[in-house]
């Protein structure tokens, strides 16, 4: 015996708070989630309630899945494999709990603010600067916990499931910071440092890197360590998992401008995107097979235990979607499916089906070590997961359909040359049975989330008065000393041997530093490019900054979401330009602070909106929309006709403007006073439209002024006059 | 995917537990993965100012010429006043006209034509004139800077007659809340008068 062996005991304790927030922020996330399915299906649902509106809501249901469930999950099964992998409790028991609430508390904030309309209107980094900070604190207490386990292990080397929780540590601190840079304007409001295409392009490399490295890469570490624990099953391939591991960290961060084909980003890096995209097919897909594989053999079991069926399902839901995203990056397939509920199956194929299912597999392996009991019941768990299954299949299948079906109805011309459905409407009304499918495939899986809940607060409910903490004992790391391997000849063998690798793995520095550099080396190769070419956004001379009234419509239009679901990006394809007018140039969102593209079009494109209709059309649209068009689904927003407008606090949003590089002229100085005077003019045009009679303090009157100036500055003479431009 | 594999070599190390076997990769992954890194490279050579692709605005353009060419902007025949007379007396083209009126035009011009945002259809005052021609004129190319929209490229050529049949069919009925008469008086040459 090792007269050297040390005791210590794991902290269980923290890893039971993080598994109840993982249910219970489940529990609410797609509780939203099915409320906002429901208000698409049935607008009345909307409730003309400002906090209860579809724009607020979603933001909250992609927040709380992804960081809050999603978020949780990967910290539950962090805290409890790290301790083990390391031999070592975590560093600080302090800490851990800091981490805890810490992230709790954000989540919390995130629950009140979305709701208020405190938003970024970029996707998944929506919450306003001080969160944004906090965010950041927390993160960096996890990683020093984290890495300060590392640093007092006893075991020398790091298994795979610890490369994964580095690589996502260290990259989404890298990602939220540079994504999120802005300059406040206010206590719960900042603008983007970015402008246009330049924002697009980073908020999109952080978008879709929060995919890779918040929902994929957390949870391949997840599966590497609870799979082979559940199945007693060796991993089936020590060198897949090198080569996919690094491939997969060197190749995701490339992929992101995917996500804005035919848009006014340059070609070459929408291209790249998409190349790199295709890349990652088979780096995504060692993950799959080194989990499919290791089952070889327990098939078996996976028949009789619940916890391997969530885990089969949720490796193939995997491969399905690594399968899909490549697919959908290549630019004539993204042609189709952008702006359509296509990518909205995909990614919930992700979110429902990888993250889902692995959080809850892992949790029913979970709940009786931790709970030291019995689960309570493996038959309801059964159930809950054919329910959800169930539920995938209805929703991803109703949402797919939904998706082609628009795309093509968008694209599709008569003979006559025309086309096909000129309505918008016409291609909303078609998706509204496949809508009222989602709704019954989600509520599916939300009841397999309720029992779910009971099962685990049963098992709860059996534990023994005190948990039993076993003493582990081992061996603390002493110097290294090489063992005496025969060494392969020839460089070729040597590296094919991954010697080098597990090397690496016993210097956590060095391999942390690595994925580090690979990470920021990618990122660089399409940041620099995107920052320093000039020619990426030619000047327009006739484009102008908003005016300090539309400056602060603008803000109405962020704070009610209008970009979830309105596009302002008309692409270079004949059907869009029938349909809204002239493509997108580059040179025309360079003060959009932040960029406005949006991602998804359940209403039409508002690129060209300005002048499209009459004042007191807007008016009439946003106080009842289906008195104006029967059959629409957008919500009703009567509080910006009574709601009266910030004028004071304009002055405060030019000045961020104009810090930012913004030319304000004369409106740095007399920002409020040239809002009221265009919100006259703007209401005594209602006015003289037989409309109501004074709107001119109201926030309608910047939300019509916003509305009527967007994409028309390609037009305007250069010498054109606008209020905030000279 | 079943088979026991006895000759898969254990690595002698183990973490919490857990081995890993020494497999080697499968070999149809590595060729995959080697195929997508040539197709990307050979791919960079579309890339417009890279490669010899003309890049999505040159592709565009020429989808535009194509259909262009594809469909000849037809010499427009221009409004038959008498036609479009005689189509608002006929049930049937005023029943095609008013489905289009109500996907497109009730919007504004309320259901009834008695107008709402845009101006009252049924009396005989009009801004833009009210002959067949000069209606067929405002529904064909729209009034931009009133908010009326072209509906020249939207409608078929059919649907664009009825929907300006139905329109004069509307002369003198009595919609349920009509909007101040706007414009000047002009009623459509030998409209009829009363319902239809």
């Amino acid at each position: 015996m090792n007269p050297q062996l040390e005791s210590f005991r794991y902290d269980d304790a923290i890893v039971r708070k993080f598994l109840w927030a993982t249910f219970l922020w489940g529990l609410i996330g797609m509780t939203v989630g099915l409320l906002i399915a429901l208000q698409l299906a049935m607008p009345a649902l909307n409730f003309d309630i400002a906090w209860l509106s579809f724009g607020r809501l979603r933001p909250l249901h992609t927040n709380a899945v992804i960081f809050a469930f999603a978020g949780n999950a990967f910290f539950t099964g962090a805290y409890y494999s790290s301790q083990r992998l390391l031999k070592a409790r975590m560093f600080s028991d302090l800490l851990s709990r800091v981490h805890f609430w810490g992230w709790q508390l954000i989540i919390v904030l995130a629950a009140v603010t979305l709701p208020l309309g405190f938003t970024q209107a970029k996707e998944y980094a929506e919450l306003e600067w001080p969160i944004d900070i906090l965010i950041a604190v927390v993160w960096v207490i996890f990683a020093v916990n984290f890495f300060g386990t590392i640093a007092k292990r006893r075991e020398r080397h790091l298994y795979v499931a610890l490369w994964f929780y580095i690589a996502s540590i260290v990259t989404v601190a890298i990602l939220h910071i540079f994504n999120n840079l802005s300059v406040p304007a206010g206590p719960l409001k900042s603008y983007s440092i970015y402008a246009g295409v330049q924002d697009a392009f980073m908020q999109w490399w952080y978008g879709h890197n929060a995919v890779a490295f918040f929902l994929t890469t957390p949870f391949l570490g997840l599966m590497y360590y609870f799979l082979p624990k559940a199945a007693d099953k060796p991993i089936f391939s020590y060198r897949l998992s090198i080569l996919h591991f690094w491939t997969i960290v060197f190749l995701y961060i490339w992929a992101g401008p995917h996500h804005l084909h035919y848009t006014a980003l340059p070609e070459w890096a929408s291209t790249l995107g998409m190349v790199f995209s295709v890349m990652l097919w088979m780096p995504s897909w060692g993950g799959m097979i080194n989990g499919l594989l290791t089952l070889r053999g327990a098939w078996k079991k996976v028949v009789e235990d619940p916890i391997l069926k969530f885990f089969v399902v949720a490796i193939t839901a995997y491969g399905m979607s690594t399968f899909e995203g490549p697919m959908l990056s290549v630019r004539s397939v993204n042609a189709l499916a952008h702006y359509t509920d296509w990518i909205i199956a995909h990614v919930h194929t992700g979110a429902l089906g990888w993250n889902g299912f692995l959080a809850f597999g892992m949790i029913y392996w979970l709940a009786p070590r931790l709970f030291q009991t019995r689960l309570h019941s493996m038959k309801m768990a059964e159930l809950h997961f054919w329910l959800a299954t169930f539920g995938i299949i209805l929703y991803v299948t109703a949402i797919y359909s939904a998706g082609l079906t628009q795309g093509l109805m968008w694209r599709a011309y008569d003979v006559t040359g025309r086309l096909e459905y000129p309505a918008f409407i016409e291609t909303v009304m078609r998706l509204m049975p496949m809508y009222w499918v989602r709704v019954a495939g989600g509520a599916l899986y939300l009841t397999g989330m309720v029992l779910f809940g009971y099962n685990l607060l049963k098992t709860w409910q059996t534990r023994p008065a005190t948990y039993e903490e076993p003493v582990i004992q081992a061996a603390p790391l002493g110097d290294y000393e090489e063992l005496a391997a025969p060494r392969p000849a020839g460089a070729l063998a040597r590296f094919a041997q991954a010697a080098w690798h597990r090397t690496w793995e016993r210097l956590p520095v060095t391999f942390t530093v690595m994925v580090a550099v690979a990470v920021i080396v990618a990122s660089l190769f399409e940041i620099i490019p995107t920052f320093l070419i000039k020619s990426n956004v030619p000047t327009i001379a006739s484009v102008k900054p908003y005016t300090p009234l539309e400056l602060a419509g603008r803000d109405i239009y962020i704070r009610e979401g209008c970009f979830n679901c309105h596009s302002q990006m008309i692409r270079p394809l004949r059907y869009e330009t029938d349909r809204y007018g002239e493509y997108s140039k580059p040179g025309e969102f360079v003060y959009d602070h932040p960029f406005l593209w949006g991602s998804r079009r359940i209403g039409p494109d508002l690129a060209r909106e300005g002048g499209k209709y009459p004042d007191l059309w807007h008016v009439r649209h946003m106080e009842a929309p289906r008195d104006i068009e029967a059959k629409s689904i957008m919500p009703a927003y009567p509080w910006m006709l009574t709601n009266a407008l910030d004028f004071d606090g304009i002055q405060s949003r030019v000045d961020a403007m104009v810090m930012l590089g913004v030319p304000y002229g004369p409106a740095v100085n007399d920002a409020p006073a040239m809002a009221r005077q265009q919100a006259r003019a703007i209401a005594q045009s209602i006015a003289a439209q037989g409309g109501p009679a004074d709107l001119s303090d109201k926030e309608i009157v910047a939300m019509v002024a916003y509305l009527q100036r967007l994409g028309r500055d390609l037009g305007a003479q250069p010498a054109a006059t606008t209020v905030g431009g000279q | 995917m079943s088979a026991p594999h006895d000759d898969d070599r254990l690595l002698d190390h183990s973490y919490d537990g857990i081995q890993e076997y020494d497999n080697p990769m499968p070999r149809w992954w590595l060729y995959i993965f080697w195929g997508t890194i040539v197709w990307g490279v050979l791919f960079w050579l579309n890339v417009p100012g890279i490669g010899v692709g003309k890049g999505r605005i040159a592709d565009y353009d020429a989808s535009v010429a194509a259909a262009a060419a594809d469909m000849p902007a037809e010499p427009s025949a221009g409004p038959d006043a008498a036609a479009l007379l005689a189509a608002s007396q006929d049930p049937t083209a005023v029943a095609a006209g008013r489905t289009v009126f109500g996907a497109y035009c009730s919007a504004c011009h309320g259901p009834d034509g008695g107008g709402v945002i845009g101006p009252n259809l049924t009396d005989a005052y009009w801004i833009h004139g009210g002959s067949p021609e000069a209606v067929y004129h405002t529904v064909n190319v729209g009034v931009l800077e009133k908010g009326m929209p072209a509906w020249g490229p939207t409608l078929k050529p059919d649907e664009v007659n009825a929907v300006v049949a139905y329109v004069i069919s509307l002369q003198g009925t009595t919609p349920a809340a009509p909007k101040a008469p706007e414009g000047t008086m002009d009623p459509p040459a030998d409209a009829p008068s009363g319902d239809s």
